[in-house]
C-alpha cells in the first residue's frame, strides 16, 4: 500500500512541483530541508494528498520535522487512512 | 542577559533537573521568578513589577480560555497557582527584604499587589464559568495580543505610552528619555497566540497550569527564543530526557560554544560592525564591505549562541528545544536560508499566515495565477517578518527586501528547472554552481541587512551607495 502511495506521490511531486516528469526520487531524499519542495510548492501538495486520500495534513504540520521525504509522509498517510 | 545571570540559571536548571518529584513545580517557580528578575531595570522602576505580573496574567487568562472544563484538574492546579501567588508576593516584599543585589525594583505595597492578583483572580473565574462566550473570548484576545504587540514594537506609540504612564505616576524626569520595554513579549505572545489557535482548530490538547505556563515562560527561551510547539514541549516536560555523562557533555558543550559565540564572537565583531556613525563616517568601499560582513557575523553569532545557551540550559532539565540555526549563510539559496535562519519563527509564520493564507487562496473558486499568489503570500508573509522585529520602515523594507528576493528566486527556478542544461548536471558544475549561490544568497542576506540595523532607509540607502561606490 505504502508504495502505491509513494509511486503518486512521486509523480505528482516531479510532474508537477518539479516539472521534470520521470524524474526520480529517492525514497528517503529530503524534500523539505533541501528545498527541493518550496513553501508554495508543499501548500499544493498537502492539497493533492487531501484530494487524492482523503487525509487531512494540518498547515501547521507542512514542515521538515512531520515529514521530509516520501517514505515518512507515505507513512503518514496511511497512518491517518486507518484512523 | 549577562554572564552572571546566565550563570545563576544554569545552576538552577541543573539543580532542578535533578529532583526527582515536582520538576514541573520547580521549573514553574524559576520562570515566575526570571521574568520578574530579568526584566530590565530601567528607567520605568515603578513600572517594573507590573510588566512581569502583566505576562503572567496575560498566560493566565490564555490558558483559561484554551483549556476545557473538564480537564482543569484543580488538585493538580492548585499547587501551581500556589506556586505563581508567592513568588509574585515574595518579589513584591523585597521592598521589605531588601535584597537589592539580586533584584532592585520598586515594588508597590503588599496590599495593592494583592488586590491586583484578586483582581486577576475574579476575571479568571469569569472566563472559566462564562463557558458560551469562549469563542468570543478567543477572538478578544487574540486581537489584545497582537494589539499590544503592535503597541509596544511601534517607536512612536510606545514612546506616548511610556510618557503617559511616567506622567501618570509622577516620575523622575529621566524616566522620559527611553520608552518602555517589555522583556519578551513577542516570543511570549507569538507562543500564545499558537496555543490559541490550535484550541481553535480542536488540535490544542488539554493542558494544566503548570504545563501552561512553563511552555509560555520557559526560562531559557523566555527572552529570546526558540518558540517551541506546545505538544512537543508538553511530551518532554512530562517524560523529561535522561541525563547520562554524554548528554551531560552536550549540554555543557552547547552552553559553552553558545557563550563563547555570544560574549567572545560576536561582541569582539560588535567593534567594527555596520553603526550609524560608522557608515556616515567612513569614505572607503572597502572599509564598508568590512562592517557589512562584520555586521552579518556579529548577529549571527549573538543570535544563534542566544540559542545555544536556552537550548544547552533546556537540555539539563530534559528539554530539548528546537534547533533555531542551521548554517544559514552556507545556504546556496534564499529558500534554504529561510529554512535554516530563526527556524522556529519562520515556521510559526507558515503555520499561522503563510500556509493557511495560501491553501485559501488556491483553493478559491476563480484561482489566481501562480505567481501572483505567491508574489502575495510570500511578500507579505515577510513583510510581516520583519515587522515583528518592530514596526519601523526599517524593518518593512528589510521584510520586502528578502519576499522579493524568495518571489524573484522562486521564479528563476521555475523557469531554468526544466531547461537545465547538461553540463550543469555533471558534479564539478554542480559544485560550481552551489558555490555561487552560497556566495550570492549571503551578500543578498548581508546587503538586507543594512534595513535591518541602521536607524532608517535614509541611512541604509546611503550605506547601500557607499558599498557600491556610488559615493
Amino acid at each position: 500500500m505504502e508504495d502505491l502511495i509513494m509511486t503518486a506521490l512521486e509523480e505528482y511531486i516531479s510532474t508537477k512541483i518539479l516539472k521534470q516528469p520521470g524524474r526520480k526520487i529517492g525514497t528517503d531524499e529530503a524534500l523539505i530541508s533541501s528545498g527541493m519542495i518550496d513553501s508554495f510548492s508543499l501548500v499544493d501538495l498537502a492539497l493533492f494528498v487531501e484530494d487524492k486520500f482523503n487525509v487531512r495534513i494540518d498547515d501547521a504540520e507542512l514542515n521538515a520535522q512531520t515529514f521530509n521525504n516520501l517514505n515518512e509522509l507515505a507513512a503518514l498517510i496511511e497512518s491517518r487512512q486507518k484512523k | 542577559m549577562t554572564i552572571l545571570q546566565i550563570a545563576l540559571l544554569v545552576i538552577l536548571a541543573i539543580i532542578v533537573g535533578q529532583i526527582p518529584r515536582g520538576r514541573q513545580l520547580g521549573m514553574l517557580a524559576i520562570s515566575t521568578f526570571a521574568i520578574f528578575w530579568l526584566q530590565p531595570n530601567e528607567p520605568f522602576v515603578t513600572l517594573l513589577f507590573w510588566l512581569p505580573v502583566g505576562t503572567l496574567a496575560i498566560t493566565l487568562l490564555c490558558w483559561a480560555l484554551t483549556t476545557p472544563l473538564e480537564s482543569r484538574k484543580w488538585g493538580e492546579n492548585w499547587s501551581a497557582v500556589a506556586i505563581l501567588v508567592s513568588v509574585t508576593l515574595l518579589m513584591d516584599l523585597n521592598r521589605v527584604f531588601k535584597f537589592n543585589q539580586i533584584y532592585t525594583s520598586r515594588t508597590p505595597n503588599l496590599e495593592l499587589a494583592l488586590a491586583a492578583l484578586f483582581g486577576l483572580a475574579l476575571i479568571t473565574i469569569l472566563i472559566i464559568s462564562w463557558q458560551n462566550g469562549r469563542h468570543f473570548f478567543q477572538i478578544v484576545a487574540l486581537a489584545a495580543i497582537l494589539l499590544i504587540f503592535v503597541i509596544i514594537k511601534t517607536p512612536g506609540l510606545i514612546h506616548i505610552v511610556s510618557e503617559y504612564l511616567v506622567n501618570l505616576r509622577g516620575a523622575d524626569p529621566a524616566d522620559k528619555t527611553t520608552p518602555l520595554t517589555w522583556l519578551g513579549y513577542s516570543y511570549i505572545a507569538f507562543r500564545l497566540l499558537h496555543t490559541i489557535r490550535d484550541k481553535q482548530s480542536g488540535r490544542l490538547p488539554p493542558l494544566t497550569i503548570a504545563e501552561y505556563f512553563n511552555y509560555a515562560i520557559f526560562f531559557p527561551s523566555f527572552t529570546a527564543g526558540p518558540i517551541d510547539r506546545v505538544e512537543r514541549f508538553v511530551k518532554e516536560l512530562n517524560a523529561p530526557l535522561p541525563l547520562a555523562n554524554d548528554d551531560w557533555l552536550d549540554a555543557g558543550t552547547r552552553l559553552f560554544v553558545g557563550m563563547f559565540k555570544k560574549f567572545v564572537v560576536a561582541d569582539l565583531l560588535a567593534f567594527i560592525s555596520l553603526s550609524n556613525v560608522l557608515v556616515t563616517q567612513v569614505k572607503s568601499t572597502g572599509w564598508m564591505w568590512v562592517f557589512l560582513y562584520a555586521y552579518a557575523f556579529q548577529i549571527y553569532f549573538d543570535f544563534s549562541g542566544y540559542t545555544d545557551i536556552a537550548i544547552g540550559m533546556g537540555r539539563l532539565m530534559g528539554i530539548r528545544l528546537p534547533e533555531n540555526f542551521n548554517a544559514p549563510y552556507l545556504k546556496p539559496n534564499l529558500t534554504q536560508f529561510w529554512n535554516s535562519w530563526h527556524i522556529s519563527l519562520t515556521q510559526w509564520f507558515r503555520a499561522y499566515y503563510f500556509n493557511p493564507l495560501t491553501r485559501a487562496i488556491r483553493s478559491a473558486k476563480n484561482p489566481l495565477p501562480v505567481w501572483v499568489i505567491i508574489f502575495i503570500t510570500q511578500i507579505s508573509t515577510f513583510v510581516l517578518i520583519g515587522l515583528w522585529h518592530g514596526v519601523t520602515a526599517g524593518f518593512a523594507i528589510w521584510g520586502l527586501w528578502h519576499g522579493i528576493g524568495l518571489f524573484v528566486q522562486n521564479r528563476w527556478s521555475e523557469f531554468i528547472r526544466p531547461r537545465i542544461p547538461t553540463w550543469a548536471q555533471t558534479q564539478g558544475s554542480q559544485k560550481v554552481l552551489g558555490a555561487l549561490g552560497v556566495f550570492l544568497t549571503f551578500n543578498y542576506v548581508a546587503l538586507g541587512w543594512l534595513f535591518f540595523n541602521l536607524a532608517n532607509p535614509a541611512i541604509a540607502w546611503l550605506a547601500m551607495k557607499k558599498l557600491f561606490g556610488i559615493l
